[in-house]
This record gives C-alpha cells, structure tokens and sequence, in this order.
C-alpha cells in the first residue's frame, strides 16, 4: 500500500480523477469550483496584459516602417475628405434639427434605447478549437452583472452581433462567440416582416468563418446577399441587431432547408466591443402606512 | 557545499525559467491567435511546450508544468459546454486536466529507450496532439450524447483533413523552436552532460521534490 501510494503513476491517476470531477462540478449552476482559480487570475491577468502590450507595440512599430508609404497616400486623401467631410456636416446638422422635430413629433424610438451600451476591451481570444470563450475587461463592478440563465449581447463598434456574455466576475466578462457550437439565436431577413429562423454556430462551418441557419420555412425564397438580423423572439437580444449576409442557402431536403451566414463581424480583428444591457427603470417604493395601526 | 550550491542554483533557474515561458506562451497564444492560425486551427504552444517539458526534462516537470500551464489555460479561455439543462456554461479544470494528462504523455513516450534525443521529440508531439485530438472528439461525442443534444462535430473524413493533420502540422512546426528553447535556453541545463536521465534525476524530477 505505500509503494501504491508512491507511485508517480497511482498519484497522477488520483490527480486526474479530481480533475475529472471538478470539471463535471464546474457545469453546475453557480458552482462556486471555479472560485479555486480566482487566484491564478488574479496573478496572470496583468501579466498576460504586459505580454499584449509589448506586442501590440511591436506590431504598431512593424506597421509603421512597412505601411510608411501608404500611410502618406492615405494621409492626402484623408485630408481631402476631410474638407469634404466638413461641408457635409454643416448641411447635416441642420438636417439632424429637423429630425429631432420630427421624431419627438412621431414619437419615433431608437432602436435600441431601451438598452444601457458599455465599451469593454477583449483581453483573451480561443486559444485553439474547442478552447474558444472570449474574455472582457468589464465585469459585475462595470455594472455587468448577470443573473442565472440571463445573458447579454455583445456587439462591435458597427454594432454587428459578435456573441453573448455568459459569464461574469467582478473585473471580467467570458463571452460565447456567434461562430462557437453552443451559439443560438432567432434570426430573419432585414426586410418588413421578414421571415424568422434560427441561426447557430457549426463545428464544420466555423472553420470557414461562418454560421448556420435552420428550422427555415420551406416555402420562403432566401438568397445569397441577404442581410440578416436579429428577430427579437426569445427576448435575451433586442431585434434589428446585424448578424451577417447569407452565403449559400441549401433547399435540397425540403424538410431541413439551411443557409449558410457569413457573419459582418471579424472577431479575430476586434480588440473593443461594447456589451447592451437592458435599461431597467427604477421605481421608487412607498411606504403605506395605514391610519390608525 | 558545493554540490548543495550546484541544486540551489538549479532550481532557481528551473523555476525562473519556467515561469518566463509559461507565462510568455499562455499570453502569446490568446492575444495573438491569428498569428498561429492555418485552415481555420491554431498551433497550440502551450500544449506543444508541456509535451516537450516532459519528454525533455521528466515526468514531475511534464506534470507540473501541464498543471500550471492548465489553470492559466482555464482562466484565459475556457471551453464553454452545453449543460446537461440546456445552458452553455463556462467550465473549469478542463484545461488543467489536459494539459497535466498531455506532460505526463509527453514524459512517457519512449523517452528512455530513445534517450530523449531530439528528432524524437517531434514524434511525441505529434502524437500526443493525435491523442488529443482523438479524446477530444470522443468526449464532444460522448457529452453530446449523453446531453441529448444534436452533436454537430466533423464527419470523420473531414475531421482528418480540416482538423487532424491542421493542427498536427502547425504544433509539428511550433515544436521546432520550443525544441531549442528547451534544449539549450531551459529550465535544465544539459551542457557538458552524457547521461541525460541521470541529469533529470538530479536536476528534473528529483529537484521538485525538494521545493
């Protein structure tokens, strides 16, 4: 029994066992297991930071000898367009006083006005195919806190869908990409009643950069170039959010007719986000105190 | 006195050094995955270094450089799961547990009867990433199953071509450079040295022992 106890091979065995089962642990709701490695966050998180700027230096520096020439170019029609730029300005502002008139006159909404945006940093991306969260610089102290079964859309700054939060700390948020497997979200066409389906992420279309789209309607007519949105049914993102174009659609078995979706946003290109939480208005409690009691 | 001065220095630069590269990979690949990314799959360096800690330096280090470099995995980016209830959740431990299981692979693929030599080093990583690859697939498959959820892993053709030999290619040309890494800027010093298990007795798995 203590040559067993010994063994490298019997204490890697025990190791693995516990492992095993932390991780089982770790998918039930509010587990607190993965406290445990709120420590290594807490000691890795800036160093990983470190390790992202020096790069990101490096990279900037690179660019800046490489796209020298380009840069000046850019720099002259970027000066014209400024100038350009300015006139149309001066005839907008006028116009965006006349919209304002007429929106508060039409009682027209925003579309998304209902819904507090917050910019946040992504600090981490997958780090290989089934390691695939992405980590944010906002957490439950930002005001990103996230209650059991409750998530929150996660948008690039052209406001296209990029994922949901899933997971929130006190500093960070973890975010489920729209390419990653356990994706879903109720989608359609952005056209006036536009027909719904569901979009979901694929293990053999996320190699390609794209997502799925299924439970289609036979009898609609879809097509390559149209732009899909979100539809607003399920209630977690708000409807009108850019998902992507459709790629190909596939109507050779009509009981499963798919679609293919190229999503508009680049997540490997991102390094902001911006996280939507539904604005929810405070009511003041009164106090009824009743006469006489 | 001298050889108790010789262990000391040992394992502060075993540790140093250990800490330099764990800390320099796991960053490196989640900030700039693009910049190891073939056909859709990235090289995994950190897996790749884990395997070649153990084969080069001893089960203990293969070990206990798969843990830490796992828990850093966990908390960088964790895989997130489709729950038995339907959810997607954030896991943890699952990166630990690979990566511990991949040092100690990489420490026990004939690593005596071929003297830990470099041209082998190649061979081992190719096969742990086959194995874990492998496993992978098998436990997506088995969750899913088990989950009751439609399972939307590769046809095993194009698991082959789009996953498999991707990812076997880019960590096979990640080994190179943590080969010599390891080798000659590493945790252990090999200079001067024939017997390269008696080396690890006394500067690899034996020195951990004693921390």
């Amino acid at each position: 029994m203590k040559k067993l106890l010994k063994s490298k091979w019997f204490i890697a065995l025990i190791v693995l066992l516990v492992l095993a089962a932390f991780a089982i642990l770790s998918l039930l709701p509010g587990s607190p297991i993965k406290n445990l490695l709120k420590p290594v966050q807490l000691v890795t998180t800036p160093a990983q930071s470190l390790v992202k700027s020096a790069g990101d230096t490096i990279t900037d520096f690179w660019s800046a000898i490489t796209d020298g020439i380009a840069i000046r170019e850019e720099n002259k029609a970027l000066k014209e367009q400024i100038a350009d730029l300015r006139y149309q300005l001066t005839q907008s502002e006028e116009a965006a006083l006349r919209y304002e008139e007429l929106k508060d006159a039409l009682h027209i909404k925003d579309t998304f006005s209902n819904y507090v945006i917050y910019g946040a940093s992504i600090l981490s991306r997958e780090s290989d195919e089934w390691f695939s969260t992405i980590r944010l610089n906002a957490g439950a102290a930002d005001g990103i806190a996230l209650s059991e079964g409750n998530s929150y859309p996660v948008l690039d700054v052209e406001m296209n869908l990029v994922g949901r939060v899933i997971e929130t700390s006190d500093t960070e948020s973890r975010v489920l990409p729209l390419l990653h497997e356990g994706f879903a979200v109720a989608g359609k066409v952005n056209e006036v009643n536009g027909v719904t389906f569901m979009v979901v992420g694929d293990a053999e279309l996320k190699r390609q950069g794209l997502c799925l789209a299924k439970d289609i309607d036979p009898d609609v007519h879809l097509e390559p170039g149209m732009e899909i949105v979100t539809s607003g049914d399920g209630g977690l993102f708000p409807e009108g959010i850019p998902i992507g174009v459709i790629e190909t659609v596939d109507y050779s078995n009509p009981l499963e007719v798919t679609a293919t979706i190229r999503p508009y946003s680049q997540i490997g290109k991102l390094e902001d986000v911006f996280i939507m939480i539904p604005y929810v208005e405070e009511t003041e409690e009164t106090d009824v105190t009743v006469p006489g009691v | 006195m001298r050889i108790v001065n010789e262990t000391t220095n040992a394992r502060i630069r075993k540790i140093v050094v250990y800490a330099v590269y764990i800390i320099l990979l796991t960053s490196l690949q989640v900030s700039f995955p693009d910049t190891f990314s073939l056909f859709g799959q990235t090289a995994d360096i950190t897996f790749v270094f884990v395997v070649l800690s153990g084969y080069f330096n001893g089960f203990w280090d293969g070990a206990i450089v798969g843990f830490v470099c796992g828990m850093i995995r966990d908390v960088f980016s964790p895989p997130a799961v489709l729950g038995l209830d339907g959810e997607v959740r954030v896991t943890a431990f699952i990166g630990v547990f690979t990566l511990f299981a991949a040092g100690i692979l990489g420490a026990s693929f004939f690593t005596k009867r071929m003297h830990r030599n470099i041209p082998f080093s190649i061979v081992a990583v190719i096969f742990a990433t086959f194995c874990y690859k492998v496993a992978g697939y098998l436990v997506i498959f088995g969750w899913s199953s088990m989950a009751g959820t439609t399972s939307t892993i590769y046809e095993p053709f194009t698991a082959l071509v789009y996953s498999f030999l991707p990812q076997l290619l880019l960590n096979t040309l990640a080994a190179i450079p943590l080969i010599f890494f390891l080798r000659f800027l590493g945790p252990v010093s090999f200079r001067g040295r024939s017997k390269k298990d008696e080396i690890i007795e006394k500067q690899g798995e034996g020195t951990w022992l004693g921390i």
